[in-house]
């Protein structure tokens, strides 16, 4: 019997000591109406039968590494690092549950503590959570905070939000009588600010990559006490400006670009960063730095009268478990890359990105319907766009994801992005492919 | 012995060169850029070293005997983290196309199909990335189910023993929570439950075992009710470790259940997520489930959107896939025999410790327990010692503390879940600590009150922590 230790002889010795005949009888008060009749599955396996059966099944995919892989739209292939897989996966780390009892768990509470100051360094605000479960439900969170403190009903959403972030926001809101309405430029947003807005939510760099600046939105927020979200991806904070310097309330967004891993879209993380004037309507767990009885530095969960756990229905969320490992890889990751790494991972991007860009003009049937200045992914247009992708696939490539899925009118639009995995022949490579497939080669 | 914040480790020059030097061409306008960027350039064996000296501070499954009641702190098999690690998994992006995924689909159909006849639901949604999040598709479900039938009842009923997440959930699915009381046996009242049962209820949200570990035995007089007042049921999965292949949610008269993947079904903690909180529903609510599920039509699998009365999405793309991986391996592992085990040898070993700890620590409850036990420490309190003393006092003794104050119906209340994984051997130290710990309270309590001291740290001062809200590092003199 796998992963039991006691052995029969134990489980009689037990069984005895509590003067019962069989395991059989513990059970005895479950109506026998309601008993499974039969085992509910098929018999167990040897972790050898287990693994064969399972191989066989990891070899219909084909990976990214198979062919080359220009996919992003919300979800990134970074590289990471081997030294981050080797301490996230120590047993003190990975078998370890929520640092409840402080004293036996300050390697998790301290490396959650670094884990929020890295996040504050990054995004330019005062105070990180210690992780929520993505970055969608992230924002979901984040406007469900602004609701909280601004006590208005309506949301303002400027276009260029992931759709899939859009789409999580009203479940989230489903069971509440809140308003999200969408703008889809800057003026319309400022021309829809009034005392019923509680938050105004904006991307940047946008779903479409493009690096937008609402600055006169977030200004003319503040004379309504408007909060304002700002989701954001980490990666492009290496370089770009920050939401802390876009003087914002709370930013927000998807943790996996930082050594997460792709894992067929999950575990990333959320996170959340917010200025410090409103830590107590922040949901999810907070390491806080304290002393112990000596005097000594120490750190344990805080502020914990939000949680679900104190407060309950009263609580600023439901939230108990987290993602806390991967806010953890984030740290580790951070740690690693450095500053230097980082904007370098950012620069690296752009360049990739820029180059294919440049290299997409040249192709007289490519157009670029979205305009601006982008990072690591942008927006071009092809007829036919869903058979063009289908015959790069077939020709080794992935060349991006089709926006047709989420925008109706835009089937001939492609989402593109570049990281630091894609070298200058892979890139090269695309764009031969592509102009095949456009000469019906 | 204290361990620097890694902002305050001596900077390195060395950059780690983990990516390829080589340039387009291209350069960000500086209109564009940031403030500089000020994190610490570190080496490898720096960052190597840190992280190993934080993870040798921690107890965890994999190092110490770790009872927290409710959180079902089993052995997690390697085999499972192997699997999830596989390239063939890990290096899939979500939004290939799908004939190239065709491998993971196969898998999370295959899944869900051991799931519906291990739980009698007809089909699940893998979005919710842990309990609680379930609850609130769960809810989210049974809101939208009562509005298309034309219905829009406003309460939710949870017992007084709940766990936080169910009445949060309810709140912030738009309901109030109406709390039935337990009664003296530790079980929902069932007149209680009468009283406050009428048609203004859309749910009512249970675990079984509760979190008291008894079985609700009136389950099924539950179900009577809620079906009069057209009521669903909400099955709190994270007990199911007590019962798997004993019986099904389906059988005790859930529509709506979720699975904590991360406690039943073995996944790790990971220092507390990430991990699943899968949903279940009945044949009726089968539209309602979070888009996409995944279908096969002719032998080939797909991500199905088309779903006009789903509740919507909960996540980006499809789940926390390397966790479904672990729980997957785990479950054909055991297979329909494994799983009854893990049952009965979950409830014998708790039942075993309750046994012999319950003429030193009062057990609140008569009747065999399941999977976990419930102690109240009002005796030791009466002497001057407190469940919290006792939970320290473990950690002396290599013992991770069980789960303390929770349930809130229990006075100095300790939380015991032993798991099926741990030995008689394990369950006798920690019995024999426990004993020698009560004897203390009477000849040494100040080595209670002391405890612990072979940590790093003395007891931590919490209260300081909330006063002090210092949650980051700053750079001296900021
Ligand atoms: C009884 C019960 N219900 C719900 C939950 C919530 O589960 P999660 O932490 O996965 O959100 C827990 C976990 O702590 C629990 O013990």
């Amino acid at each position: 019997m796998p992963y039991i230790l006691n052995t029969e002889n134990d489980r009689q010795a037990m069984l005895r000591a509590i003067d019962i005949e069989s395991a059989e009888k513990l059970f005895s008060f479950i109506p026998a109406s309601i008993k499974a009749k039969e085992y509910l599955l098929d018999k167990g396996c040897s972790e050898f039968s287990a693994l064969q059966k399972i191989k066989a099944q990891a070899a219909k995919n084909t990976t990214v590494n198979e062919k080359k892989s220009f996919l992003g739209a919300g979800w990134y292939d970074h590289y990471v690092p081997a030294a981050v897989f080797d301490i996230i996966s120590k047993p003190q780390f990975l078998t370890a549950y929520t640092p409840y009892q402080p004293e036996c768990s300050q390697g998790i509470l301290q490396a959650i503590y670094e884990y929020q100051t890295y996040m504050c360094l990054l995004t330019g605000m005062d105070v990180s959570n210690a992780s929520l479960f993505d970055g969608a439900s992230a924002l979901a969170e984040s406007v469900l905070m602004g609701l909280r403190i601004a006590k208005k009903n309506k949301v303002l959403v400027l276009k260029g939000i992931n759709p899939q972030y859009e789409n999580v926001l009203s479940t989230y809101l489903g069971g509440t009588t809140y308003i999200i309405e969408e703008v889809k430029t800057i003026e319309s947003a400022i021309s829809k600010l009034d005392d019923e807005t509680a938050c105004f939510v904006f991307q940047t760099p946008d779903f479409f990559g493009v690096i937008n600046e609402p600055d006169e939105v977030i200004s003319e927020c503040k004379k309504y006490g408007i909060i304002t979200v700002n989701v954001v991806n980490p990666v492009s904070l290496g370089i770009l400006k920050t939401p802390g310097e876009r003087d914002v309330d709370i930013a927000c967004g998807e943790g996996q670009p930082l050594g997460a891993g792709l894992n067929y879209g999950g575990p990333g993380f959320g996170f959340m960063t917010a200025n410090i004037k409103y830590v107590r309507q922040m949901p999810g767990r907070i390491v806080g730095k304290t002393l112990d009885l000596d005097g000594k530095t120490a750190y344990c969960l805080t502020l914990q009268t939000r949680e679900q756990h104190i407060r309950r229905e009263k609580a600023t969320s439901n939230i108990c478990s987290n993602q806390s490992l991967n806010a953890i890889t984030a740290g580790v990751y951070l740690a690693l890359m450095g500053s230097d790494g980082l904007s370098n991972v950012a620069n690296i991007c752009y360049d990739r990105a820029h180059y294919l860009y440049n290299r997409l003009g040249e192709i007289k049937d490519v157009r670029f319907s979205v305009k601006g200045e982008f990072l690591n992914e942008f927006v071009w247009n092809v007829k036919d766009a869903f058979d063009v992708l289908a015959c790069m696939s077939d020709k080794g490539v992935y060349a991006g994801y089709l926006l047709g899925n989420d925008y109706p009118d835009m089937k001939d639009s492609v989402l593109t992005c570049c990281t630091e995995k894609n070298s200058k022949a892979d890139i090269d490579f695309f764009v031969n492919k592509l102009k095949e497939v456009l000469d019906g080669v | 012995m204290g361990c620097k914040v890694i902002f305050d480790i001596t900077m390195r020059e060395k950059k780690n060169s983990y990516l390829p030097e080589f340039s387009c061409g291209y350069a960000l306008p500086e209109k564009f850029k940031r403030k500089e960027l000020c994190l610490p350039e570190l080496g490898e064996l720096d960052v190597i070293r840190h992280y190993n000296k934080l993870s040798n501070k921690n107890f965890s499954v994999d190092t110490h005997f770790y009872p927290l009641g409710s959180c079902t702190m089993k052995y997690n098999p390697k085999i499972n983290d192997y699997i999830a690690g596989l390239e063939n998994f890990s290096a899939l992006h979500p939004l290939q196309p799908i004939d190239d995924v065709q491998g993971i689909l196969e898998v999370l159909y295959t899944f869900q199909e051991l799931l519906c006849s291990l739980t009698g639901m007809s089909a699940f949604t893998f979005q919710p990335s842990s309990g609680a999040q379930g609850e609130l598709t769960g809810m989210l479900i049974a809101r939208k189910f009562h509005e298309l039938n034309g219905r829009r009842p406003s309460k939710v009923i949870v017992p007084d023993t709940a766990h936080g997440t169910n009445p949060a959930s309810a709140a912030m699915a738009g309901f109030d929570t109406v709390i039935v009381k337990s009664n003296d046996n530790g079980l929902v009242d069932i007149n209680s439950l009468k009283d406050i049962m009428d048609e203004s209820v859309a749910a009512i949200m249970l675990t079984n075992p509760n979190t008291l570990g008894l079985f609700e035995k009136d389950i099924l007089k539950i179900r009577e009710l809620a079906d009069k007042a057209g009521a669903l049921m909400y099955y709190d999965g994270a007990n199911f470790n007590a019962l798997m292949g004993v019986t099904t949610p389906r059988m005790m008269g859930f529509d709506i259940i979720h699975l904590n993947l991360h406690k039943s079904f073995s996944t790790p903690h990971g220092c507390g997520g990430p991990g699943a909180g899968v949903v279940g529903v009945t044949e009726k609510l089968k539209d309602f489930l979070p888009v996409p599920i995944v279908v096969k039509d002719s032998g080939r699998y797909r991500l199905n959107y088309d779903m006009k009365k789903s509740v919507g999405k909960l996540r980006a793309f499809y789940g926390n896939i390397s966790v479904l991986l672990r729980a997957y391996t785990y479950i054909l592992r055991l297979g329909g025999d494994g799983v009854k085990r893990v049952s009965e040898n979950a409830v014998l070993n708790a039942n075993y410790i309750k046994e012999k700890l319950k003429d030193d620590f009062k057990a609140p409850y008569d009747d065999i327990c399941m999977h976990e036990v419930v102690f109240s420490c009002i005796n030791q309190k009466e002497k001057g010692i407190t469940a919290l003393d006792i939970a320290k006092r473990l950690i002396d003794r290599d013992i991770h503390p069980p789960t303390m104050y929770f349930p809130l119906l229990v006075k100095e209340a300790l939380m015991v879940e032993p798991t099926e994984t741990e030995s008689k051997e394990t369950l006798d130290y920690f019995i024999d600590i426990m004993r020698k710990i009560n004897s203390e309270v009477e000849t040494n309590p100040s080595i209670i009150k002391n405890a612990p001291v072979t940590m790093p740290v003395k007891r931590v001062d919490e209260v300081r922590a909330v006063r002090d809200m210092d949650f980051r590092w700053h750079k001296d003199g900021d």
